[in-house]
């Protein structure tokens, strides 16, 4: 009886052996542990076992079922994990070829530029205020310290509708219309289209900047300088980026600066886009002339300012190594879709 | 304005480099646009003389030259004839460049190697006023000894370097040499040197040749007038034409030349009459009369108004005063008497007369610019100083000055505090004393308060705000550190609603694959005709520019469909297959007409779709997309009238009692005015009503328990049957167990007869409470089918 067990166990194991797939694994199983199994038979023949070898053949039936189930389990993971194998092998695509997609539309690169601006602005307290394009002489002008026929009207020939009325040749009116209607604590930022009669490679009769106006008790030359160095560093992505101020002129700033940043493409060490200074002009800034606070409504005795305004055209140019300004307005497929 | 820095030195003695000169000005707010070495024009030009002449073997008009130029004897070709051996000349050397821009490099003529060339004086860009002889065809035959190989720039004195220095509105003073040094001598802690002022005077007396009477003061605060009789007209001295020359002036004989020497060395502009020519000797200063008539100095006739004001003599205008003057009483060849004139003209008044007369000069250059009280009588007196030195005449005694205007000088009071609070760092006084000082600012200190009194030529110094640039600029703007608005308080900064809805509305459409644009606001009043709007059409109602660049951009545009239109033209003519657009801008629309009022600036949104997969509904689902973001789930489309669109292809967008914007397809017309042949298909979204009634809150709703039911419906209907229609029977029908239906699919042809159009539809029924049975549904089925068939014919498939 006992050898017969044992050779049961042989059997099955090399039975299992020949098994090549998961049929002959169910054959396999039902010959041995089925119904009509030899197992089955051996059980049977239990019945022809002296009663004190019964104890002991029992254990060693069950031992015997436990051993032929564990190798058919076995035998089971490995036939299974073969069947994927081959079905994933089977299955097998070209995995390099292009995915099923919907093809992604782009921004103009001035809204990149503007959107990086208002994003650096707005998380440092800044206001987002939009002005009219169509302005009246007062706004664009008067009120900014450029009175009719001042010299300084000269330095922004200007699109006239009316005498009165005409196309913002900057965003600074905005200022004016803000601190009209809010009180400081004012910081604000004015992104828009502005226009002046110039059309060539370096200037188009429309283009759009972005003015600054911070205005509270006790603001500084040196704010303006912090604000503007911190600007750069995250407009350029360069935390070692510097501002130079240079003395300049502006009706509606005194003192007037060009603030000139480390250049984005060589840190400062000097080449094309720099012509070799170490510097690009990026803004015109400067404290906020008290005339203008006046006109606007502002004690200037309380309260000081700064204000700032750059071109996005420019930025967009330094940034994505754009050679001619024209080329933003030509709305040309194959370069909008660059700035995907 | 461009400074020689020759001119310069005779007010300043410069002891640093050019760059470093250039650096200086830069740091204290001058830039300087060009550094122009006239020496760079003329290079490798030596002084050379002629040792041997000798006939070319191969060529009889040819000359071999040995030339001894210094180092060095080279051989040189020519064809001139008019050189003889011990000739001193110029010589172009190897790799040598001339004035004319030729480069010359050595080569071989006619098989004789000629390693350089003999110059004329042409080829050097001489006249006879330069040098005697150079006007001559011909080598230019040197008459004095000079070294040989000597920088033929050197002989000539063409060693000058011209600054262009950017100067600002503010600062009208330096528009001169004087107000250049001035700034130089400050910044090198040098004395500034005046030149000569002093002039000897004959003994008759002005009031014998010449009375002035101004009549209109307040546009010619000052007056000023000089004679100089027996004028001897001929060239001025060489150094005052080469500093004309340097500085872009053409010499033109002494006494021009001298009142254009001062004009850009003093700021000062002058005029000088012939005083025969003044009918009864008088100057008068005065408005025109309306209509009245001049020639000017260019020989063009100009209509005057009486906002203008003239130099007149007793009978008629001599002078557009500032701005240019008379042929009648100019300077010739004949004058014997001069009176000079160096006045001071309101710059607002010039700057109007030189804008409607379209006439620009020096003069009214700087008039517009502004010149100071003071300036006149230095002008005058450098202009009869020279006269003096130069010998053109005999200056009478005596000068007219008419002055209506105070000569006192500007104060400003302050105190380093307010200085310090607007620089943000403390200078200290002795520093901000200093600096003023040396500006010619007169500063006086009190107990911490400043009273400052700036000279007259600083016109711009108001307020201590004026005061505290001066002081940075000079101070050095290193100085300054960086705060980040420590005093202020804190501000919430971000983004208004409306400026969200463009940044949601962008996201949407780069989601769908289009690509932003950028078009200018102004347009051709053409569209409207290429668009065929009607005539009697709103929107050919525009806001017009009186100055526009072109008649193709003279007017605000009242709709963006021409722009996106014209961008896919633009891109379909450079062979682009397909393309999706979109440009987010304002529409100009006049409140009055004509416009006298700001127009109302409305945002609108317009988007176009071209190519083999673009069609109707590619174009409407984007604009589905867009409501679906903003939350709109009631719009309604209904065909459009707008005249640019397909009638039959194109809906007005509407909400409501709103209208939103339109979609379609552009009308065969329009796309035949623009020139193509391909379909373009375009949308556009009114932003600001958009934002009007939009619901982009987000709401909870709690997600439903029960499953709900799903079945399909095909069902035939007339073609004119539309999906809004077949929707909305169904929807009533349903009542509240059905929630959701849809259109997925329309089939025509095969088994469906011609005029009608199988439509199948997907519906959903659910309840909340409980699981919906199959009885429920079918009941509701049948019901919406007994519908359809009642309402619209429709029969099942």
């Amino acid at each position: 009886m006992q050898e017969k067990i044992k050779t049961l166990i042989s059997n099955a194991k090399n039975a299992l052996k020949s098994a090549a797939n998961m049929s002959d694994l169910n054959s396999v199983k039902v010959a041995f542990l089925g119904k009509s199994g030899e197992l089955t038979s051996v059980l049977r023949g239990m019945k022809d076992v002296p009663n004190d070898k019964k104890p002991l053949i029992g254990k060693l039936v069950n031992e015997a079922r436990d051993a032929i189930q564990s190798f058919i389990q076995e035998k089971e993971r490995i036939l299974i994990a073969k069947e994927t194998a081959e079905k994933l092998e089977k299955e097998k695509i070209d995995v390099t070829f292009k995915g099923t997609k919907k093809e992604l539309g782009s921004l103009h690169p001035c809204t990149l530029v503007i959107e990086e601006i208002l994003d650096i602005f707005t998380n440092l307290g800044f206001t987002v205020k939009h002005g009219p394009e169509v302005e009246t002489d007062f706004y664009n002008f008067q009120a900014l310290n450029i009175p009719k026929d001042h010299p300084a009207r000269e330095m922004q020939d200007t699109f006239y509708i009316t005498e009165d009325l005409l196309l913002r040749t900057h965003t600074s009116p905005v200022q004016v219309r803000t601190m009209q209607s809010v009180k400081p604590p004012i910081r604000v930022v004015n992104p828009g289209k502005v226009y002046r009669p110039d059309d060539d490679a370096t200037h188009s009769p429309m283009f759009q900047q972005i003015e600054g106006l911070v205005v509270d008790e006790g603001i500084t030359m040196c704010d303006l300088k912090g604000i503007l160095e911190e600007f750069a560093k995250r407009l350029f992505n360069d935390p070692n980026a510097k501002t130079r101020l240079r003395p300049s002129f502006f009706p509606f700033t005194e003192p007037s600066v060009e603030v000139d940043v480390t250049c984005s493409m060589c840190h400062g060490k000097g080449c094309r886009l720099c012509k070799g200074t170490g510097w690009i002009e990026v803004l015109g800034a400067g404290i906020v002339n008290p005339k203008v606070l006046e006109n606007s409504g502002i004690d200037p005795e309380k309260y000081s300012g700064f204000a700032f305004g750059l071109g996005i055209e420019r930025i967009a140019m330094i940034k994505y190594g754009i050679p001619d300004m024209r080329m933003l307005f030509e709305n040309d497929i194959r370069f909008l879709k660059q700035f995907k | 304005m461009k400074v020689s820095l020759n001119w310069l030195r005779d007010f300043v003695d410069i002891d640093v480099t050019e760059d470093e000169l250039c650096a200086r000005l830069v740091s204290c707010g001058f830039e300087v646009e060009e550094v122009i070495r006239l020496a760079d024009n003329c290079k490798r030009v030596v002084v050379g003389r002629i040792e041997g002449l000798e006939k070319h073997p191969d060529a009889d008009k040819l000359q071999i030259c040995r030339i001894n130029v210094g180092d060095e004897v080279i051989q040189i070709v020519t064809g001139a004839n008019n050189i003889k051996v011990g000739d001193l000349i110029p010589v172009a050397l190897d790799n040598s460049y001339l004035p004319t821009g030729t480069k010359i490099k050595k080569g071989k003529l006619r098989g004789v190697e000629s390693n350089g060339m003999l110059c004329s004086g042409e080829e050097l860009k001489l006249t006879e006023a330069d040098y005697q002889g150079a006007g001559e065809y011909g080598i230019l035959i040197l008459r004095e000894d000079y070294p040989l190989g000597m920088d033929i720039n050197e002989v000539f004195g063409n060693n000058d370097v011209v600054l262009d220095i950017g100067v600002t509105a503010n600062r009208p003073d330096c528009n001169s040499v004087i107000g250049i040094a001035r700034e130089v001598a400050t910044l090198l802690k040098k004395p500034l040197k005046m030149p000569k002022m002093t002039y000897k005077v004959n003994s008759s007396d002005i009031s014998e040749y010449v009375t002035v009477d101004v009549k209109a003061t307040d546009l010619c605060p000052r007056y000023m007038a000089s004679v100089v009789k027996n004028i001897k007209i001929g060239d001025s001295p060489k150094y005052i034409q080469n500093r004309l020359k340097a500085v872009g002036l053409r010499p033109i004989n002494n006494i021009v030349d001298i009142t254009n020497y001062v004009l850009i060395e003093m700021g000062q502009p002058m005029h000088s009459f012939d005083r025969d020519r003044l009918c009864g000797s008088k100057i008068v200063v005065r408005r025109a009369d309306e209509g009245e008539k001049i020639v000017t100095l260019d020989n063009k006739e100009h209509t005057l108004d009486s906002s203008m004001l003239v130099i007149a003599d007793s009978e008629k205008p001599q002078c557009v005063a500032g701005v240019m003057g008379g042929l009648g009483s100019g300077i010739s060849e004949e004058t014997n008497t001069v009176v000079f004139e160096s006045a001071k003209f309101m710059r607002d008044n010039i700057r109007r007369t030189s804008r409607k007369l379209n006439l620009r000069s020096d003069s009214s250059f700087r008039f517009e610019r502004g010149i100071d009280i003071a300036t006149q009588e230095y002008g005058m007196r450098r202009a009869l100083a020279l006269i003096d030195e130069c010998g053109c005449g005999e200056i009478v005694c005596g000068t007219i000055d008419v002055l209506s205007a105070s000569l006192e000088k500007k104060t400003v009071t302050t105190t380093f505090e307010k200085i310090d609070s607007i620089l943000g760092i403390k200078v200290p006084e002795t520093v901000v004393v200093d600096i003023l000082n040396s500006l010619s600012i007169e500063t006086e200190v009190k107990d911490g308060v400043i009273t400052a009194v700036a000279p007259l030529f600083r016109e711009d110094i108001e307020n201590a705000n004026d005061l505290a640039e001066e002081i940075i600029r000079l101070y050095g703007y290193d100085h300054i550190n960086c705060t980040l608005i420590d005093k202020g308080k804190q501000t919430l900064g971000g983004k208004p609603e409306d400026v969200k809805d463009v940044d949601r509305i962008r996201n949407i459409l780069v989601a769908n694959g289009m690509s932003e644009t950028l078009t200018y606001s102004f347009t051709s009043p053409k569209i409207f005709d290429i668009l065929t709007i009607k005539e009697d059409s709103g929107l050919r109602n525009t806001v017009k520019l009186l100055n526009p660049l072109g008649e193709d951009l003279s007017v605000m545009r009242t709709t963006l469909a021409y722009s996106i239109m014209n961008t896919m033209r633009s891109n379909i003519v450079k062979s682009v297959k397909c393309g999706r657009f979109f440009e987010i801008a304002n529409v100009y629309l006049p409140k009055d007409m004509p416009v006298s009022e700001q127009p109302d600036e409305i945002r609108h949104v317009v988007m176009g779709v071209f190519g083999r997969d673009e069609d109707f509904y590619s174009m409407k689902g984007i604009v589905e997309n867009i409501l679906d973001k903003f939350g709109i789930v009631d719009a309604e489309y209904e065909y459009t009238s707008l005249e640019w669109l397909h009638s039959g292809r194109g809906a007005d967008i509407k909400v409501g009692n709103d209208i939103l914007g339109y979609v379609g397809e552009v009308h065969p017309t329009v796309l035949n005015n623009l020139g193509i042949k391909e379909k373009l298909y375009i949308a556009d979204i009114n932003i600001e009503t958009l934002g009007a009634v939009k619901n982009t809150q987000y709401v909870f709703e709690s997600i439903p328990k029960y499953p709900s039911v799903e079945r399909d419906i095909a069902v035939l209907v007339k073609e004119s049957v539309s999906a809004k229609n077949i929707i909305k029977t169904v929807k009533t029908a349903g009542g509240n167990l059905l929630k959701s239906v849809d259109i997925f699919d329309v089939y025509r042809g095969g088994q469906v007869a011609k005029g009608m159009k199988s439509v199948a539809i997907s519906l959903e029924f659910r309840l909340p409470d409980r699981t919906l049975t199959e009885e429920e549904v079918n009941q509701k089925i049948n019901k919406i089918l007994k519908r359809l068939e009642v309402d619209l014919e429709a029969t099942l498939r």
